[in-house]
């Protein structure tokens, strides 16, 4: 009896004896959920444009921080470095296109997935080789003050995060609906073959999708960077970002959002008040049993495609 | 079996055919031992609607494949617009003026049908990438144009209450005509259906001649179309071409077509309408 | 010519009026078209200058005062102009149904005399050429829409545009020609010619005079309110004297905005853009949307649907009273506050009535729940009863006194009696039809010497003052046993459900009543799904057992309220049969407007009534039948006939 108080009644007590704490948390979650959002999206392009789900997006994550913060120790200011690194991931985008989804248009999705996997691999090797194995502290200016804001504590730093979150979402959100290229682009994610006959050049597209999925990486490894050093487990953050897919489902770009949200302020929440029953570390696997559920109930999350056939 | 129009209404030598649009030269394709295509030579010129009919597995479906791109024939040529090639590639036959609807319908499922038709006019548009992820200006002009033109394909085939309604939504008979408007939304100059009209009932069969036979008279396209009603080819085609087992057995006009003896045998059985 | 000014003055024609607006509100919005998908603005000044180009077009190729005109097509802003281009010249347009074949529109067209046809596109165009032989009259037919008519080189075949050219350069010519010409029209001209389809018989020409016209929708507006800010979708037939005064008429008259839909197809999507303020359909129309909303609410999530129900039943406690503006309480009005945020709002959006100040039906019976659904979520339809040769209206209801079993009270300035033989009705007012064309015998018969006109219709006056019309006057017989017989009364009972989309019954001169009945194809297909019974096509579904079992519930029901009622408990249903095909315009058995053709029911069928009152248990069917492309084929089909129960007289319950 006691322990069912414990897990059912009193995380809420705790909650409502602190109002303005229990704000914190959850803003504190939202804001860490923008950044696993941005994370997503990245995904989520590629699988919107090419149906292919991209194993590789941590590693081009990091990839990206590495070559930011390696131009930048040696000396680049940080707006060229930025402008350097965004063209880095458009020639990588080429490269990928050409030596990986050319070869392999026609075959079976798992193939492709593999492919992606062994992009994974070499990323990793390669910015490990050209950059060294180190921590890289990396710091592009954007202020980390902390504030106090009705009585929360909360950090600048984070709040910049979110703005810039919000801002790609709606940017890319429009591209895909308004424009010509959106419209090829999702024409190319539903039939290659249809897409090929009606003139679109599939090999442009492809280069347009990994090149922006790689500028969006870019930008989620200057925020995880930032907040955490540019190292290694940087590409696990790709880990984390499969609970936001499932939640958010793999082809909705406000899904991305949505499900990041939903999973980081759920991680704080459930890790600050239920933690300390079970002796904390929720965080690390909260997401995942919460993407378990989700799967079980509504596999095509909140937001993504039912299919719709007509018998 | 279809009225296409009462007798005095049109004047019949209207349709000027001109010139040879595509020819092809003697093409075998094989597949791995298979011959779907043995030494087929036939013409289309401009401006005539042209049929290529024969029983199942007789090679239509692989010849137009062949004519845009999708499969590559071991032997022959194909001439398009004065141009030879060895083989076409598909992208280039969309850009060169060829479009095409399959047999088993490649539309964008997930998109609406307004979507599908404005991706047809994909080849033709011009402004560059970073105007048109803008919106602005130029690109934005042009987005106008070519939705003015697809609701003039919209109108012309009657789908203005399916506008939005995502096309896998859609009854077949209506996709296929949503597919013709992709088709036509790239203005070709060499039109290709397979089998447009199949699984249609008598009323959308009637729908779908009347559009082909005014694509071909207002917009002078070049059509190529394989059939199996032989009412329908029989009244809306000026040529005929047959194949059987991929051979070419017969070749000419709907009357000399219908009574060549080995088309009757292979195909026709009685000579019926 | 002299009075000129004073004649314009006294706006008694439409093309008076028209004028008249053209020169106080030149920027108005008179009509609107969607085309490619923008909708596109008429304004009264394009009206008036369209019209004009277009009559000085006819003038020039000599049309003279009193010709008659043909107008065949969609609802189209050119048609409607086209009205008032003959109307300037003091001739006399005659619309016709569209979706008539060739066949039907040659009798009309030959008994009219139309010197001209204004059509809308190649399809008229082709059917009245082919019937042009016959209608030695015709001189040209003008068409709108240039698709496909380039290789048309007939004589007498013109393009709108090309006519108006020819008037604008005629009007350049002769300056005052036009204004002469709208200056010599006078209240009692004949304005149009609108032939009744006609349950029996060959259709007749109607004739209304600006008179008729004009002054019926001065009072109509009147008496609803219509100012120039309303706003109409004209998607009815042209032919039909209601779109002829909602969309012509009374829009001319008030000035307010006639929209016209891209097609009939899209008239539904149409319609939710626009958000019209005053919206008319027959019953069938308002029954099928509940049907479709029914359907689609069966496929949301239970929790939406425990929400729709819940709200549906408090807007059938409270909405109809709020309507009407009676008193209800607090609590009750934040209930439908909350239903209207949740339900009704959101529903009247989706179906483009949130702007609806009225709405109205009419021309059959209603079933209640209907009426009371759309007036309880705050949709104020009304319904009016009316005829071809009243101009419409005969009766109205009140804003607040609106039930489904009445049709009203008398329409402004109309006189009603009732034939105390027959209980026939008999009307007087300004709207009174000239006469039927070349029909005087027809016209003796049906409007008397000082202007009462014999609607056909019986019916009597209810203790609330409303009128109720039970049958037609013919219709009305007796069973052997001497009850009153009203097929029309038991068949709209009948047709409440939505199951059962039109029955006909039979009983005058017999023992008992039996009926034919249609099944809806969507409410009943629907059904089968949901409850995975197969069937192919519509012939098999109507025969299947289950169907069977189903409908003869709903006969019983109605059965069981029949013996509520002393005089009509003999009157129950006793044996019924399920048609194979559904009752059909093109086929004859229902008029254009889809009223039952009883004649040609009872001799086209007359085997299987026959069978009805019989012992048979089933029996074969083979009919012809007319597909909408004028072909024809055969369907055959058992036919099942199945017992009903029937009841002793009843209390009524409560």
């Amino acid at each position: 009896m006691d322990v069912l108080l414990t897990i059912f009644v009193d995380p809420f007590l705790d909650m409502f004896s602190d109002p303005v704490f229990f704000m914190e948390v959850v803003v504190t979650g939202l804001l860490t959920g923008v950044m696993y959002s941005l994370v997503a999206l990245g995904f989520v392009l590629i699988f919107k444009a090419s149906g292919v789900f991209n194993f590789a997006q941590g590693a081009m994550v990091l990839f990206a921080a590495l070559t930011l913060v390696g131009l930048m120790e040696r000396g680049v200011p940080v707006w060229v470095a930025l402008i350097i690194t965004a063209g880095v991931m458009t020639i990588l985008a080429v490269l990928i296109e050409r030596l990986v989804l050319r070869p392999l248009v026609n075959q079976p999705d798992i193939i492709l997935f593999m492919a992606t996997i062994g992009i994974t691999f070499f990323l990793e090797g390669f910015g490990e080789t050209v950059w060294g194995s180190d921590i890289h502290p990396l710091d592009v200016g954007i202020p980390a003050e902390s504030f106090d804001f009705a009585g929360m504590l909360l950090n600048e730093f984070d709040v910049y995060a979110a703005i810039i979150g919000a801002v790609m979402v709606a940017t890319l959100a429009i591209f895909f609906q308004k424009t010509a290229i959106g419209r090829a682009l999702r024409a190319v994610a539903d039939d290659h073959q249809a897409a090929l006959s009606v003139g679109i050049p599939l090999k442009t597209i492809w280069i347009v999708v990994w090149s922006v999925a790689g500028f969006v990486g870019l930008v989620a490894g200057i925020m995880w960077g930032s907040k955490s050093g540019v190292q290694f487990s940087l590409s696990l953050i790709a880990l984390k970002a499969l609970p936001v897919l499932i939640l958010g489902g793999f082809t909705s770009i406000p899904g991305a959002i949505v499900g990041g949200l939903i999973i980081g302020v759920g991680e704080k929440i459930a890790e600050i008040y239920w933690g300390p029953l079970v002796g904390g570390a929720i965080e690390n696997w909260f997401a995942f049993m919460l993407a378990l559920v989700f799967l079980l109930f509504r596999p095509q999350g909140l937001f993504g495609e039912k299919i719709i056939e007509r018998v | 079996m279809t009225d296409t129009a009462t007798a005095e209404t049109t004047t019949l030598d209207t349709r000027r055919i001109g010139d040879t649009l595509l020819k092809i030269d003697d093409i075998s394709l094989s597949f791995g031992g298979v011959k779907a295509i043995t030494g087929v030579s036939l013409e289309i010129r401009e401006h005539e609607i042209c049929a290529i009919i024969g029983p199942n597995g007789a090679g239509k479906t692989s010849m137009l494949n062949v004519v845009n791109g999708f499969y590559h024939p071991q032997q022959g040529t194909i001439t398009f617009k004065g141009e030879v090639r060895s083989q076409m590639k598909p992208h280039l036959a969309a850009a060169g003026g060829i479009a095409r609807t399959f047999q088993n319908v490649a539309l964008f499922r997930g998109m609406s049908t307004l979507d599908n038709i404005m991706t047809g006019r994909n080849l033709r548009m011009k402004s560059n990438f970073l105007m048109q992820a803008l919106h602005i200006g130029p690109a934005r002009k042009e987005e106008l144009e070519h939705r003015h033109f697809v609701e003039g394909i919209i109108d012309f085939l009657e789908i203005e209450a399916i506008r939005k309604i995502p096309v896998g939504r859609l009854p077949y008979g209506l996709q296929k005509r949503v597919e013709l408007g992709r088709a036509l939304a790239a203005e070709p100059d060499l039109l290709l259906l397979d089998e447009p009209m199949a699984g249609m009932n008598v009323e959308e069969k009637e729908d779908m001649c009347r559009f082909i036979l005014d694509v071909n008279d207002e917009f002078g396209t070049t059509i190529a179309l394989i059939e199996h009603d032989m009412g329908v080819v029989m009244d809306i085609s000026d040529h005929v071409v047959v194949l059987d087992h991929g051979e070419k057995i017969a070749d000419g006009t709907p009357d000399v077509v219908r009574a060549d003896q080995n088309v009757i045998d292979a195909y026709l059985g009685v000579a019926h309408d | 010519m002299t009075d000129g000014k004073d004649s314009m003055a006294r706006l008694d024609t439409l093309p008076k009026i028209l004028l008249d607006h053209a020169a106080k509100r030149p920027d108005g919005a008179a009509m609107r078209e969607k085309d490619l998908g923008i909708w596109l603005t008429w304004s009264w000044s394009k009206l008036a200058d369209q019209a004009r180009a277009l009559a000085c077009g006819l003038a020039s190729h000599g049309f003279v005062r009193g010709d008659k005109v043909a107008i065949i097509g969609d609802n189209r802003p050119e048609l409607y102009m086209s009205m008032s281009a003959i109307q300037s010249l003091g001739g006399v347009p005659v619309p016709f149904y569209q979706d008539s074949v060739a066949e039907e529109m040659q009798y009309v067209m030959e008994h009219s005399e139309v010197r001209f046809a204004i059509v809308e596109d190649q399809e008229q165009t082709d059917k009245v050429l082919s019937i042009r032989d016959r209608c030695p009259k015709l001189e040209g037919v003008i068409y709108k829409d240039p698709r496909g008519m380039r290789h048309y080189k007939q004589p007498g075949v013109y393009s709108l545009t090309e006519m108006q050219e020819r008037g604008r350069k005629f009007h350049a010519d002769n300056k005052d020609f036009f204004t002469d010409e709208v200056g010599k029209g006078k209240g009692d001209d004949v304005a149009v010619m609108l032939y009744t389809s006609g349950t029996t018989g060959r259709p007749k020409g109607v004739m209304l005079s600006y008179d008729n016209v004009v002054i019926t929708a001065r009072n109509a507006n009147a008496r609803e309110r219509f100012t120039d800010k309303d706003e109409v979708i004209a998607y009815l037939p042209m032919a039909w004297v209601g779109d002829h005064m909602i969309s012509y008429g009374q829009a001319i008259v008030s000035g307010y905005t006639v929209n016209c839909p891209e097609s009939s197809e899209t008239v539904m999507i149409d319609l939710r853009e626009l958000g019209p303020t005053s919206f008319f359909a027959p019953p069938r129309v308002f029954e099928g949307i509940i049907t479709q909303v029914m359907v689609r609410m069966e496929d949301a999530s239970w929790l939406k649907r425990k929400v729709f129900h819940y709200f549906l039943d408090v807007a059938k406690n409270v909405g109809v009273r709020l309507l009407e503006g009676k008193p209800v309480t607090m609590m009750e009005r934040l209930q439908y506050g909350m239903g209207k945020f949740l339900v009704y709002g959101p529903l009247c959006d989706s179906l483009g009535f949130s702007n609806i100040r009225i709405a109205y039906t009419g021309g059959e019976a209603i079933g209640p729940e209907i009426f009371e659904f759309f007036r309880s979520i705050g949709v104020n339809l009304k319904i009016l009863f009316g005829q071809t040769e009243a101009s419409v209206y005969v009766t109205l209801q009140p804003d607040d006194e609106v039930w489904s079993d009445s049709v009203g009270v008398a329409a402004p300035e109309t006189e009603i009696r009732f034939d105390e033989e027959t209980g026939e009705l008999l009307y007087r007012s300004p709207g009174v039809f000239v006469g039927y064309y070349k029909n005087d015998e027809a016209t003796r018969e049906t409007k008397t010497e000082d202007g009462w006109v014999h609607t056909g219709d019986a019916g009597y006056v209810d203790e609330r003052g409303h009128i109720r019309i039970i049958d037609r006057a013919k219709d009305v017989g007796k069973l052997n046993d001497g009850t009153m017989f009203a097929p029309k009364f038991l068949e709209n009972k009948l047709k409440f459900y939505p199951d059962i989309r039109e029955a006909v019954c039979f009983g005058d001169g017999k023992d008992f009543t039996t009926a034919f009945i249609n099944i809806d194809l969507e409410s009943v297909g629907n059904w089968a799904e949901r409850n995975n019974i197969n069937y192919g096509s519509y012939v098999d579904l109507a025969n299947r057992d289950e169907v069977y079992d189903i409908v003869k519930g709903h006969i019983e029901a109605t059965n069981r309220s029949l013996a509520e009622d002393p005089n009509l408990v003999g009157a129950q249903i006793k044996r019924f049969m399920i048609l194979h095909k559904l009752l059909d315009a093109d086929d004859g058995e229902l008029t254009r407007t889809g009223k039952v053709r009883r004649s040609t029911v009872f001799e086209r069928y007359d085997n299987l009534i026959a069978a009805l009152y019989s012992d048979q248990e089933l029996i074969s069917v083979e009919a012809k039948v007319t597909f909408e492309n004028g072909k024809e084929g055969v369907i055959k089909a058992d036919l099942k006939i199945r017992d009903v129960e029937t009841y002793a007289a009843m209390q009524k319950a409560g």
